[in-house]
């Protein structure tokens, strides 16, 4: 745990690999905000939680629209004053072949797996760039890099992620902010998405760590990131995969 | 009240981060030959603008290039409020 609490954005954190990352965050004592378009269980657990409560703030928002993600940060700038650490996680999949995929499902993936990536870390860098400090890690997928069946604007969305990892890294370094992806492998969380089990323990039978990714997997890697102390490595992707893809 | 909220505002970031520059004038240029404000620094004065008085004007249609672009688009804003 840092000396000082953080204060960390993460975007759709209400369930699923998300809600692990807040969780870590809040376990770590740093002030944790998250949104998605509607809240959770979870979230009013949080928000309810004598213990998280004064460090957790929710706010509904589809941050595939740009006013939507612009009142996210300013809610959370009018509480905390600053933003330390922004995990861009908020993501959506539609599976099926790119032949029968319609605009509509489409422009859903992009404008909020891009788009609204783009919107946060936009919002983000430009208070980051006036403290000269801070974090940004962009929840790609090992898909992005590898590819998958059925999977190809994901995949597509989740490869650009990786890019912007690059280009803000060079664009933000000299700045004191770090920029970095982390591409999770197969976790059981609901983006393990039009899997089934016989799918998934065929995955399982492939990764050498022998199990699927849990939350806390990712979690670990990202609080590692984020650590002001590892303020050397930037630009990089992380693959948390168990060793699928090495 | 607004314009000079901003030029203190303008005055108070180009001193700090570009204290060799020269005398800030209304019509010194804010980037190359002039105050020599990059990209980077562009944005965090716009960033700056924005905590400070609510609105941007480096978000508007053209980019402020000097102190008078700047102090213009606060004093359009009053007029609008």
């Amino acid at each position: 745990m840092t000396s000082e609490p953080r204060v960390v954005i993460i975007t759709g954190g209400s369930r699923g690999l998300g809600a692990g990352l807040v969780q870590s965050y809040l376990d770590s004592g740093d002030r944790v905000a998250t949104c998605s378009r509607s809240g959770t269980p979870q979230v009013e657990t949080w928000q309810d939680d004598p213990d998280t409560s004064d460090r957790f703030l929710f706010v509904p928002a589809d941050l595939s629209k740009s006013a939507d993600a612009e009142t996210f940060v300013k809610a959370v700038v009018d509480r905390w004053g600053q933003v330390d650490v922004l995990v861009n996680n908020a993501g959506v999949a539609r599976d099926g072949v790119l032949g029968l995929t319609s605009d509509d499902d489409i422009d859903t993936v992009i404008d909020l797996n891009l788009k609204g990536t783009l919107y946060m870390s936009r919002l983000v860098s430009r208070r980051m760039l006036v403290r000269k400090r801070g974090s940004i890690v962009n929840i790609s997928s090992i898909v992005g890099r590898s590819g998958y069946r059925g999977l190809a604007v994901y995949s597509a969305t989740k490869a650009a992620q990786e890019g912007l990892t690059r280009a803000l890294a060079r664009e933000l370094g000299s700045s004191g902010i770090t920029v970095n992806a982390i591409a999770p492998g197969y976790l059981r969380t609901e983006m393990s998405h039009g899997l089934d089990e016989a799918q998934l323990q065929q995955i399982v039978r492939r990764t050498p760590a022998g199990r699927l990714g849990d939350p806390e997997d990712v979690a670990r890697a990202c609080q590692f990131l984020t650590d002001p102390r590892n303020n050397y490595m930037t630009g990089q992707v992380l693959v948390i995969d168990g060793g699928l893809t090495g | 009240m607004a314009s000079n909220s901003a030029e203190q505002v303008v005055r108070d970031f180009v001193a700090r981060v570009k204290p060799e520059a020269p005398a800030l004038e209304l019509d010194t240029p804010l980037y190359a030959d002039g105050v020599g404000l990059d990209s980077l620094e562009a944005a965090e004065l716009s960033a700056t603008l924005e905590d400070e008085l609510g609105s941007d004007p480096f978000t508007s249609d053209e980019m402020p290039q000097t102190l008078r672009d700047i102090l213009a688009f606060y004093a359009e804003v009053a007029v609008e409020a």
